[in-house]
């Protein structure tokens, strides 16, 4: 009922009333998934804009005069410096053509002079990629693209009142239609490295992991599913889910409250010394953008993996390192070996920032420190023995592993083995170093990624923000760094295995969890292989992926020069092959007005002046008046050629195909 | 655009000598042009930042729009290619108008395709005023250009030409057509014009051209209806007899100023001293004396008419006004 008043309002409109709306709410498509990013005040400012217009249209009022329209701008541009504090750069640049794009619709007058907003449209849509480029937001611009060709199409139909769906099947036709050019352009188009530095904006906040740790700062990424990473093992080459430690920034420098990884520059120019045993585990990563220069990699690459565009190093604490930070989504292939040891064999100077702590904090833990000290079993066995000391006290002393442990006073580390004992990885991982620090071993923590999770549909191996973790490492004398995740004696279900402390489940997802678990999870599973392929096929397809092309194509040692060359002789082929359709094309008028006009070329020849349009029962005749009986063969033939065309049902008509063997063996008159 | 004038007429000629004149033009791909409009233009530059901003933000998302969009525009020239070529224009004989009067062309566009050709416009090269239509899909389309003759004379019609801009208005697809089909234009009639000269006797009887009778003077018997002859000279009361019987032939009253005075419209008694007011003079005369329904003879530069009435005689006589 009310659909069919609705569609009966808009039939009833006038065609400018109808063509206005329907391009007002494609531009509503193109804003809307940017609604959350941009500033309020935009937003309200861009649907008031939009609503008035539409009011206007659908009322038949007059548009806005020039002081409205320069108040509105003045208003947006206001609100634009105001969200900012600048007109420049790229996001304001966005909230701009936003903004440009909506009042352009109040001085819409003509079909033709919607031009402008169609051209800002396309450019408002390529705005929405800074964001996302998910499968949804490429489906949501692929029917917003659909929806402004249709505008465009029907803006060039000036009669009468074409029905929207037809113009909409033309721009689906054509978009079908484009899509191969779309395909080999975007195949072959030569990647390029960005032409100027852009600067990346508001792009922090997307890592798990960070360079600095405090209380709580984890906390809230353990309740975040977006993924960080997806791992594909070559062959069945998988470790155990609990060797699966990705490492992310180590943290040395502790302040009391704060753990900080040092910068680059102060990490000295040590060598890791890595010592590898085993095979190495060969694998894939895709990395998710994280507006950081980490790379994560399996515990620990040998090699330093190659990365397109990217210079990547190995700190001396083993994190991979790019000389940018990752902005877009990265593919590249590593190999770790799972069993190993770094850092010196006997303790240097270098390992003394690893014991520091700032004096006089935690006073309790040094005391426990002490209290371990003088116990002459432990002291025999050296570091090994304070760590399992250490670990036989989380197991054993009532701690207990919670996501809300609350809020930490200043001695964390006294108030975790005294107070609370309780918390998560980096309160438990924070006390634990401390400890051990108290004691006079050197130890640090690593950050990163562990565990994580096997999608069953397409294989690849999740990793997500809710698996960042923190665990430490403690040197021993003659062996090096060693890791030690004290997590796990807490929790052992942490490390490991799937019981994680999930946070509630919203309640649509709650209704679909009871209903069938497994339907809950393979939705998800599905929905994430859908959105991996999208990944890897569309997102991660470089300039790697494009010389591996030609690579297959057959290209000994393709280059960016070769792609170009590829591309051109697709277009020469096109085009040549465009030009022999189009010579078929012509040759395909009627076959039978063909033969006649050979017929006629033929009597032309031999002397006969025929018109241009002569019948054939005419050229028939006038070929036996001028020739004579020599040319009666021709006379039958031509009188066949008629009856074939207008009295095709008698029985002397021949086809067309025995018309054409007669007509050469045919003497005709010379 | 701004092409030095000379240049500009040059390539019209080019454009208009290619193919001889003919009523009837089957657009192919040697008669239809085509290239980048205004707006093309524009869409080019949006592509290009298009591109540049995915370089530079390295989306492999923005890359894809910018191709979808480069890939429509493509098929978009293709389609607009195709909305003329293969559409044949066909110009009914023009009608004859009076100067100053528009003249109406009429052009039947006929598609064979099975698909409409939408937004063809046409109109008179140069003119700038365009007639929009819709091709239905295997029918015709018939569509009129007002066309305003400058001055009296047998014109051949003005070039025309056909130009589209669908789908995306990216681009100008357009042909130029030379008709054969000539256009007369006779005379525009003065706008108010002095009375008719007054008759000449035919024995030269001045004293009875002097006085002019009026129509339905005196009369002296009937006789048969002839074609011209004014209703109120019709016997009705013979007619309705005549009827009866089932005869359906007509009796006029003979007047006896019919039998005296013929009228002669001639240039020496439009009294001008310009040619064309003259002949504008006589044309009022002669479409005055036809709405009289007099029989009227012309004399103008040397040719003459015999004293005759009716439509083609009307037409003979402006013919004559219009080429002389």
């Amino acid at each position: 009922m009310l659909t069919t008043r609705w569609t009966r309002r808009i039939e009833a409109l006038p065609r400018e009333a109808r063509d206005t709306l329907f391009l007002l709410c494609v531009i509503a498509l193109i804003v809307l998934p940017q609604a959350g990013t941009l500033p309020l005040s935009c937003v309200l400012l861009t649907l008031v804009a939009l609503l008035w217009r539409g009011w206007i249209a659908v009322q038949g009022k007059p548009l806005p005069g020039l002081w409205w329209r320069v108040g509105m701008l003045a208003l947006g541009l206001l609100g634009v410096f105001a969200a900012h504090k600048t007109l420049l750069g790229r996001d304001a640049g966005v909230t701009l053509v936003i903004l440009l794009l909506a009042l352009k619709t109040l001085e819409m007058r003509a079909r033709r002079d919607a031009f402008v907003i169609f051209f800002l449209g396309f450019f408002a849509m390529l705005t929405n990629f800074f964001y996302s480029q998910s499968l949804v937001t490429a489906f949501v611009m692929l029917l917003a693209l659909l929806g402004l060709l249709t505008a465009l199409v029907n803006a060039h139909k000036p009669v009468g009142r074409p029905p929207l769906i037809q113009s909409a099947r033309t721009a689906f036709t054509m978009a079908l239609l484009g899509a191969p050019v779309m395909l080999a352009l975007f195949m072959l188009f030569p990647r390029m490295s960005p032409l100027w530095g852009t600067p990346n904006d508001e792009m922090t906040g997307r890592s798990g992991l960070s360079n600095t740790m405090r209380v709580g700062t984890i906390a809230r990424l353990a309740l975040d599913d977006g993924i960080a990473a997806r791992i594909r093992f070559d062959g069945n080459m998988t470790p155990s889910q609990r060797a699966l430690y990705f490492r992310g920034p180590v943290l040395s420098d502790f302040d009391g409250r704060q753990w900080t990884a040092p910068a680059p520059w102060e990490r000295g120019f040590f060598n890791a010394e890595l010592r590898v045993r085993g095979d190495p585990v060969g694998y894939e990563v895709t990395l998710e953008p994280s507006n950081r220069p980490w790379l994560l990699a399996l515990d620990v690459p040998q090699q330093v993996p190659e990365v397109p565009g990217m210079r990547v190093v190995i700190t001396p604490d083993l994190q991979l390192i790019a000389n940018r930070p990752v902005g877009d989504l990265l593919r590249y292939r590593a190999a770790s070996y799972p069993d190993f040891e770094s850092g010196p064999l006997r303790r240097t100077g270098a390992l003394e920032r690893y014991v520091a702590l700032p004096p006089g904090a935690n006073p309790r833990t040094a005391e426990l420190a002490a209290a371990m000290k003088r116990d002459p079993v432990l002291v025999a066995a050296g570091t090994p023995g304070y760590v399992q000391a250490a670990l036989t006290r989380l197991r054993t002393g009532g701690y207990l592993y919670t996501l809300e442990p609350g809020v930490y006073g200043d001695e964390t580390a006294d108030e975790f083995w005294f107070d609370r004992k309780e918390g998560f990885c980096e309160h438990i991982t924070s006390a634990f170093v401390v400890l051990m620090r108290s004691l006079d071993v050197p130890a640090r923590i690593v950050t990163g990624y562990q565990g994580g999770e096997l999608n069953s549909v397409d294989g690849f191996w999740v990793v997500r923000q809710s698996d960042a973790h923190a665990w430490a490492e403690v040197w021993e004398a003659g062996k090096g760094w060693v890791r030690v995740d004290p997590t796990g004696a807490v929790s052992p279900g942490r490390v490991g295995a799937f019981q994680r402390l999930a946070p509630q489940a919203g309640f649509f997802a709650g209704a679909l969890g009871t209903m069938s678990p497994t339907l809950a999870q393979n939705l998800r599973s599905a929905w994430e292989a859908a959105n991996n392929g999208w990944n890897q096929w569309v997102l991660n397809y470089t300039q790697s992926r494009q010389l591996d092309l030609l690579k297959n194509l057959g290209f000994e040692t393709p280059s960016l020069q070769d792609l170009a060359i590829v591309l051109l002789w697709l277009l020469i082929a096109v085009s040549v092959g465009g030009a022999g359709w189009t010579l078929w094309e012509r040759s395909q008028h009627d076959p039978w007005l063909r033969l006649l006009g050979r017929a006629r070329a033929r009597l032309v020849k031999a002397g006969l002046a025929l018109p241009d349009a002569t019948p054939p029962r005419r050229m028939a005749n006038a070929a036996v008046a001028h020739f004579g009986d020599v040319a009666r063969p021709a006379h039958d033939w031509l009188l066949k050629l008629e009856a074939q065309r207008y009295a095709a049902a008698s029985d002397d008509s021949a086809g067309l195909a025995a018309l054409r063997s007669e007509f050469r063996r045919t003497p005709w008159p010379k | 655009m701004n092409l030095p004038a000379a240049v500009r007429k040059r390539i019209d000629g080019w454009f208009l000598s290619r193919r001889p004149p003919a009523d009837i033009l089957e657009l192919t791909q040697r008669n239809v042009y085509i290239v980048p409009s205004r707006a093309g233009w524009m869409l080019c530059i949006t592509l290009l930042v298009l591109l540049v901003a995915s370089i530079n933000y390295q989306l492999n998302l923005g890359y894809l729009l910018t191709f979808m969009l480069a890939g429509c525009v493509a098929v978009g020239m293709h389609v607009g290619h195709g909305t003329l070529r293969g559409l044949t224009l066909h110009l009914l004989p023009p009608e004859a108008q009076h100067a100053g009067s528009a003249a109406v062309l009429r052009v039947v566009l006929h598609n064979a395709r099975r698909g409409v050709r939408y937004g063809i416009g046409l109109s008179v090269r140069g003119s700038g005023q365009w007639a929009w239509s819709d091709v239905p899909a295997q029918g015709s389309e018939s569509v009129a250009i007002a066309f305003l003759p400058e001055r009296r004379g047998l014109h051949p019609v003005p070039p025309l030409t056909a130009e589209t801009r669908f789908p995306l208005g990216t681009f100008r697809i357009w042909t130029v057509w030379k008709p054969a089909a000539q256009l007369l234009v006779y005379p525009a009639p003065e706008p108010s014009p002095p009375p008719l000269p007054v008759g000449e006797a035919l024995s030269g009887d001045a004293s009875a051209a002097a006085s002019r009778t009026s129509l339905a003077g005196e009369y002296d018997g009937v006789r048969a209806y002839r074609r011209g002859d004014l209703l109120k000279l019709v016997v009705w009361k013979k007619a309705a007899r005549a009827q009866a019987t089932g005869s359906n032939e007509l009796v006029s009253r003979d007047t006896q100023h019919a039998q005296r005075d013929e009228l002669w419209l001639d240039a020496q008694d439009a009294n001008l001293p310009d040619v064309e007011a003259r002949t504008s003079r006589l044309c009022a005369w002669v479409l005055m004396a036809d709405r009289l329904g007099v029989d009227y003879g012309l004399r103008v530069g040397g040719r003459t008419l015999k004293p005759s009435q009716g439509e083609a005689h009307r037409r003979a006589c402006l013919e004559v006004l219009a080429t002389c």
